[in-house]
């Protein structure tokens, strides 16, 4: 039981750290309909950039703000490019930004080294949870995560830009007539996914180790998890997440071995082909 | 429309015999092979996947698993099973072709960048499955690939590069025969058929193309070559293992097709020039005495990612039709 308890703990961990990346996902396709490769990449700069500024003296709270930030302007530079060209399709603009991944991790290596990043807790200490010993580092990344998406939540429904984002979504040719834009409001959505990368980096880098070569692994979890939501549901993303973190985390915990990537991969597979008929229907209405 | 119009009048055979004449004449004026034969191989993958993804409108963007099929076809007969190293050779492509009919028929009812990211999951569990398999040699791999044909010469290095020859001068062979193949796809009522898929598929499909079955088709054909170029790769390195085939090279395939032009016949080659050479200029500037370990690698992702971005924004149709509508515009001038 207590093992039991162990497992499902880091997997509620790891699946709020795929769901944070996977929400960076949902909010960006919801208004622009662009699935944004780099969003993994984001989480890199988020987590990376903080260790170095912590461990380069910077205190806890303002290096992990400023990487989150850092990303943020980084998901802002990366959709000012992908929508730099008014009626750019979806299909070009995803390929876009993978060239935008190799160019971010050339950056990264550059900037960070090839290396995965000193692991530097937010909180220190662990603590017994019905006799499964946790570290506060795993455990705080659920009410972060928790507070993340109510706020989007609450974001989406109650603040101008938040509607004007969501009138974009459901309609971009009539919240134009009203004067929303369709490039402000598609690159608010790249910076909010920006932003939500950082916070994912920042949260699993001191647990789990980051290195510029995370970016694929990150996105393909996130892309999975947002999958459950059909890109659009921010909610289904964070049940997604979660599950895709417990299942793979019970698995390696019982032995079957380490196959967190392979579970979501196979996940997804079936996801996807299960509901081609509803996704496909949802990208021939755009 | 018209470019397609042009593209069926206008018959390739004497340009794909000129470049058949100059991809043979090349090794021999090269003093090493290894980097010719890998654009050789990128060549025959990525003229095919040119073809998927211009006429189905869609991005392929794990091709490396077809490529993984067909090399591991090598690897188990001939390393496995100690069937005759040729049969692993005929096979190669066959499987490849299977494996990608069985997965594509669930897959490619997928669009856009579901389809995308289906694709890299496939490659991804393959790489995963070579890992645990122990039939796929379980993470070591398997090496000692024999050579496709035993020679009858003494000195071991002598023997070597003569053998390294006549595998290059296979890979002429099977790209020459992917650009016919391609060649005749586009200019067939099948090949008009798949062209109306990347327009509208509703509008395809509601004029009589079978969708599924049409996507499939050239997604086989595809993954044939990619199965020749696995089984080529196999032989020529000799060894299959999980790390041979990174999802990074199927990102690779994939900016090569859009550099070059997607649904071109020439688009798959000049791409794969274009950036493979690009690459190695790259490669050779971070490895010059004085330069920082890290900058290879970093050099290498920028190039891919700089080149992608930029032929994606201000040529988003490639190379080729860039050219060929540059060089009409001059012609059709006074």
């Amino acid at each position: 039981m207590t093992l039991f308890i162990t497992f499902l703990i880091s997997g509620l961990a790891v699946g709020c750290a795929y769901a944070l990346v996977g929400s960076g996902f949902v909010v960006v396709h919801r208004v622009t309909h662009v699935v944004n490769f780099a969003q993994g990449s984001f989480a890199v700069i988020g987590g990376m950039l903080a260790s170095r500024l912590i461990t380069g003296g910077v205190p806890h709270g303002v290096g992990e703000l400023v990487a989150i930030l850092v990303a943020g302007a980084a998901g802002l530079a990366v959709g000012a490019i992908i929508l730099s060209r008014p009626g750019t399709p979806p299909f070009v603009a995803l390929l876009i930004g993978l060239g935008l991944v190799f160019i971010a991790l050339a950056v990264n290596i550059l900037v960070f080294g090839q290396n995965p990043a000193p692991s530097v807790p937010i909180v220190q200490g662990a603590v017994d949870i019905l006799g499964a010993r946790t570290e506060w580092q795993r455990l705080i990344v659920v009410p972060v995560t928790l507070v993340v998406f109510a706020g989007l939540a609450l974001f989406f429904e109650r603040s101008d830009l938040g509607r004007a984002m969501t009138a974009t979504a459901s309609n971009p040719r009539a919240a134009r007539l009203v004067g929303i834009g369709y490039r402000r409001m598609g690159l608010a959505a790249f910076t909010i996914g920006g932003l939500l990368g950082g916070i994912a980096g920042v949260l699993i880098a001191p647990s789990q180790q980051i290195s510029p070569y995370a970016d694929m692994a990150l996105a393909i979890s996130g892309f999975s998890a947002a999958v459950f939501g059909g890109l659009s549901s921010p909610w289904l993303t964070l049940a997604g997440g979660l599950i895709l973190g417990v299942v793979g985390q019970l698995l390696q915990g019982y032995g079957v071995g380490s196959f967190q990537t392979q579970v979501s991969l196979l996940l997804m597979l079936a996801i996807m082909i299960i509901r081609a008929r509803a996704l496909n229907a949802q990208e021939e209405a755009k | 429309m018209s470019a397609w119009t042009r593209i069926r009048s206008w018959s390739p055979y004497p340009e794909i015999a000129a470049v058949a004449i100059v991809a043979l004449v090349i090794p021999l004026l090269l003093p090493e092979l290894t980097f010719y034969m890998t654009l050789l191989l990128a060549a025959i993958v990525v003229t095919s996947l040119s073809l998927f993804m211009g006429y189905a409108g869609q991005a392929a963007l794990g091709q490396g698993a077809f490529v993984a099929a067909g090399a591991l076809t090598v690897g188990v007969f001939t390393v496995q099973w100690h069937l005759p190293p040729w049969l692993g050779l005929v096979c190669a492509p066959i499987v490849a072709g299977l494996f990608a009919a069985l997965v594509g028929w669930p897959l490619l009812r997928l669009r856009g960048h579901y389809l995308a990211f289906g694709t890299i999951a496939v490659l991804l569990l393959v790489q995963a499955l070579m890992g645990v398999v122990p039939l796929f040699g379980r993470g070591i791999g398997l090496n000692g690939i024999p050579p496709l044909i035993a020679l009858p010469i003494e000195d071991a290095q002598t023997r070597n590069a003569t053998l390294k020859l006549i595998y290059v001068v296979i890979a002429v062979v099977v790209l020459v025969v992917s650009l016919l193949v391609s060649h005749r796809v586009v200019a067939s009522r099948f090949g008009r058929g798949i062209r109306a898929l990347a327009g509208s598929e509703t509008a395809a499909a509601s004029a009589g193309v079978p969708v599924l079955g049409s996507k499939l088709r050239v997604f086989v054909l595809a993954a044939v070559f990619a199965g020749f170029a696995g089984a080529l790769t196999a032989f020529y390195f000799p060894f299959v293992n999980p790390e041979s085939f990174p999802a990074e090279q199927s990102f690779e395939y994939v900016i090569m097709a859009v550099v070059g032009g997607l649904g071109t016949l020439w688009g798959g080659l000049l791409g794969v020039v274009v950036v493979g050479v690009l690459l190695r200029l790259l490669n050779d500037l971070a490895s010059l005495p004085d330069m920082p370990a890290i900058l290879g690698p970093s050099l290498q992702y920028a190039g891919y990612g700089i080149v992608l971005v930029l032929v994606l924004l201000f040529m988003p149709k490639g190379l080729i039709p860039t050219i060929t509508s540059a060089v009409q515009r001059r012609r059709s001038r006074p």
